[in-house]
């Protein structure tokens, strides 16, 4: 795990930097600085004991305070919390200087952008709890992340909140992306609702991106659990009619469904509801609780140890994959998923959140493991321990 | 942090509209609900009525209902929506229109089975083999067809005795096939006891199934299928082994035929083709057609008979599967995909519209054309019903729009047909002109009367009441369903 925010020394700065957004650079690092659009966006990363080279517009430095006088342009000590910022990473500085925010992590395997923090929904297990305020500059700063991603990016989340509510933003993002990294591969979280009205689905197609995908959470097969779920009437209407309309226009859909203490009841009849009504998606996710946001205060209505629930979960994993719909197990720790399911189970948890805990030292599959949420606190199944050495071998038959 | 309670997303009573529903009562307090595209449920009749008359308060049965797109509140579009696109997917493959073409390239044959429903010729009579000229009208016909799958079966008599023809049909649809770009498939119906070298290097080059009979043990076997010798066991064993070996185990497959010898021996049937490698079984029950309704051979036990038959080959094949091997019931295989998923997989005996003509079309050695495998059965009876048209003097709009094929399918389509229409399992079933025209005298039947109807019904009955009752079975049908 690491920080994706932290704080910097500003107190080598003459005056107030601009609110923006750097790419991060080392000064012996082959290539140009170039003419190109991007290069009033790069940020040099030095450490002491090198002459940092002029040019850049910020000088970002670790150890200790930087003497001003020797850095051919404004300054920034980093915190330690930073010191994992490397070439490629692509961080938010605030005017102050004070503030950094990191938007793009180069070697991590998940990045996210958040576009917004409004949302129609309010699940009761949110992770990111919405909030009815003006963000519209988040839309903004990804724009300017996404033009300056090295070349050789390969994957980005769009998350929020609900990323479609400001449609014309979403869209203008959505083309800035294929304009500017059309190879990108996308994947982009939303409740699906907005996707009920056609013409912004139409709109949505017609981008034209090669390689994008939407998760989509369903959490019941019938309106009545899936709107309290999701706490908005009407909602399980709109999200269905928006992943018809989404396939409808050969777009790619993964559906997430969140297992919480409401769902694990439902879980097989979901399970058998997306094989007889939407056996086109992509994917379906079984997911974890984030003990997190929401799920907190909520905890007594959503929480629920994974191990009491392997029945419905083995029974559930079945159904979708005996019709022949690729199914992930998300943020489980192998110790409690049954064996039978372990193919299924992915390391989901973003490498910025997941880590381990003690008793995870001695475990024989911690490598092939995604740990535990930070996020969680000590939210945790009652049920983790070390697997034995060696694993447990593979089920005989077919799950 | 409750903005929307939990009542509030309930339903209250009366609040409920019914859907398109059907129901079938299977015991004395269960009852299965069926939606117009073979969703269920299992009710109690109590909770049934509750349902129907609005008073139900029990939230989680509601829900339950409300899934599977059996009831629904006033107002919602959506379970209209989901319904419609699952019938259309279940309705997807008819404009495909016929994929089997069956060629009878001799009637010819060397076996004098009891049950025989083609009227075979002794081996030396030339005269019953297919010619070259038919054949390739024929299959000028059947690249006709919009499917894009075209399957080639060659049938009998016994179809090795006419050997030459089948290589030579085979050779000339793959020269043809160039043009079309159809997935084309072959499959000779035969008892193997021909079967030799010459045969299966061929069947291994040109990639060709086989499909035999295997009724049982030797002695049920060769009781029922007669032959100089009594050998015909020895024979399609031997024959079933040979082709696993030179061709590869799913290469082969072998069909039951039941008859009032096997009834007390489901388990010992099924038991064999677990032996031989088979993975699944077909337990059909006699053919009421043909030899098998003119002699006594065979058709003498009732449809409950074969019922119990039947649960007891079924109870056997998931007894292996729980230890195991793996072994399929071909008819509940094929049943299961109605149950369990939106595919009819237009199994050309179990299907509305019928098979008949769009699911299948059968050339006669002689160029005739029929709707069914049963239909030139009847011919052979003098019973030209079922007779479309000859491939030397017929177009192919001829044969699809002639009214022996369209008058049969339209008079018979399950959804309109007294006591189909209302019946919970009309998802599940099809429609059989042919038999009903043969046992009733007219396309439809009376359903109270029919043995179509009661063993079909007893086959769903039985399959619902193992899923609602057995997890371990449920699970069988999912994997079968696909």
């Amino acid at each position: 795990m690491f920080k994706l925010t932290g704080r910097a020394d500003a107190t080598g700065l003459a005056g107030p930097l601009p609110d923006k957004v750097w790419r991060i650079r080392l000064p012996g690092e082959p290539g140009t600085m170039g003419a190109d659009h991007a290069s009033s966006s790069l940020a040099c990363l030095i450490s002491e004991d090198q002459t940092p080279p002029a040019g850049y517009g910020l000088y970002l430095m670790t150890g200790s305070a930087p003497a001003a006088s020797e850095i051919p342009g404004p300054v920034l000590g980093l915190g330690p919390e930073l010191a994992h910022l490397a070439a490629g990473d692509i961080i938010h500085v605030h005017g102050d200087g004070r503030r950094i925010n990191v938007l793009w992590k180069n070697s991590a395997r998940h990045n996210a952008l958040l576009l917004t923090e409004q949302c129609d929904n309010y699940c009761l297990m949110c992770s990111q709890p919405p909030k009815d305020r003006d963000d519209s500059w988040l839309f903004d700063r990804a724009r300017r992340v996404i033009s300056l991603l090295p070349d050789d990016a390969q994957a980005l989340s769009f998350t929020g909140g609900e990323p479609t509510l400001n449609a014309d933003a979403f869209i203008d993002l959505l083309e800035h992306c294929q304009k500017v990294a059309p190879r990108l591969s996308l994947h982009l979280l939303s409740n699906g609702r907005r996707f009920a009205d056609p013409q912004f689905t139409r709109r949505y197609a017609d981008v034209g991106l090669g390689d994008i995908m939407v998760g989509i959470p369903v959490y019941a097969p019938e309106p009545g659990l899936h709107d309290f779920i999701v706490q908005a009437a009407g909602a399980f209407d709109d999200t269905v009619h928006g992943i018809l309309n989404l396939a409808s226009l050969g777009q790619a859909i993964e559906i997430r469904v969140v297992i919480q203490r409401h769902t694990i009841p439902v879980l097989a009849r979901l399970a058998a509801f997306i094989t007889r009504n939407l056996p086109f998606v992509a994917q379906v996710a079984l997911m974890g609780l984030e003990m997190t946001g929401l799920a907190r205060p909520n905890s007594a209505q959503v929480w629920a140890d994974p191990a009491d629930y392997q029945s419905e979960l083995v029974e559930a994993v079945r159904i979708l994959t005996m019709a022949g719909i690729p199914t992930r197990i998300y943020n489980h720790q192998l110790c409690v998923l049954e064996r039978r399911l372990w193919p299924y189970a992915v390391r989901s948890i973003s490498d910025w959140k997941n880590d381990y805990l003690d008793v995870c030292q001695e475990c024989s599959v911690r490598d092939a493991c995604g740990g535990v949420f930070t996020t969680s606190g000590n939210r945790l199944s009652q049920h983790l321990h070390a697997m034995p050495s060696p694993a447990p071998a593979p089920f005989p038959a077919r799950i | 942090m409750i903005k929307l309670e939990r009542t509030a997303t309930l339903l209250s009573p009366h609040s409920w509209q019914l859907l398109p529903l059907r129901f079938h009562r299977l015991d004395a307090d269960s009852v299965v609900l069926t939606s117009m595209v073979g969703e269920h449920e299992f009710v109690t009749p109590d909770e049934l009525d509750a349902v129907v008359d609005g008073t139900c308060t029990d939230q989680e049965l509601l829900a339950r209902l409300r899934a599977v797109h059996l009831i629904q509140l006033p107002g919602e579009r959506l379970p209209a929506e989901l319904l419609a696109i699952k019938l259309r997917t279940r309705m997807r493959r008819l404009p495909d229109s016929t994929g089997l073409h069956i060629f009878v390239v001799t009637l010819r044959c060397e076996h004098t089975c009891r049950y025989c429903q083609v009227s075979r010729q002794p081996t030396a009579k030339n005269e019953f083999d297919m010619t070259e000229q038919t054949a390739r009208q024929a299959l000028e016909l059947a690249f006709m067809s919009p499917s894009p799958h075209i399957k080639i079966e060659f049938q009998g008599g016994e179809p090795l005795l006419n050997f030459p023809l089948i290589r030579w049909i085979t050779t000339e649809a793959k020269r043809m096939n160039k043009e079309h770009g159809k997935d084309l498939a072959f499959v000779i119906a035969t008892n193997l006891a021909l079967l030799d070298e010459e045969i299966l290097d061929f069947c291994a080059a040109e990639d060709i199934y086989l499909s035999t009979s295997l009724d049982g043990p030797a002695d049920l076997h060769n009781g029922n299928r007669r032959r100089p010798g009594q050998n015909s066991w020895d024979q399609a064993v031997a024959g079933i082994r040979l082709a696993q070996e030179r061709l590869g185990m799913h290469k082969v497959s072998a069909l039951v035929t039941t008859t009032a010898a096997s009834l007390n021996r489901a388990a010992e049937i099924v038991d064999l083709y677990a032996e031989l490698g088979l993975r699944g079984v077909f337990l059909r029950p006699i053919s009421p057609y043909g030899f098998a309704l003119r002699r006594r051979g065979g058709a003498d036990y009732e449809v409950s008979q074969w019922l119990e038959f039947y649960e007891a080959g079924l109870d056997r094949v998931e007894e292996l599967c729980s230890q195991g091997v793996p072994m399929m019931e071909i008819y509940a295989s094929i049943i299961a995909k109605k149950m369990l998923s939106n595919t009819d997989p237009g199994y050309v005996d179990l299907t509305s519209p019928a098979g008949i003509g769009i699911g299948a079309l059968v050339y006669n050695y002689d160029g005739d054309v029929y709707a069914s495998d049963e239909g030139r059965m009847l011919a052979e009876m003098s019973d030209r019903t079922f007779r479309l048209g000859n491939v030397h003097d017929s177009s192919y709009a001829d044969i699809m729009l002639s009214d022996s094929l369209l008058d049969p399918l339209m008079e018979s389509v399950t959804l309109s047909a007294p006591m189909c229409s209302t019946c919970a399992f009309e998802p599940y079933c099809g429609a059989d002109p042919v038999f009903h025209h043969t046992t009733a005298g007219n396309f439809l039947g009376h359903k109270a009367l029919s043995a179509f109807c009661q063993r079909n019904m007893g086959v769903f009955t039985l399959l619902l009441r193992k899923m609602r009752d057995d997890p371990y079975f449920l699970d069988l049908m999912r994997q079968w369903a696909q």
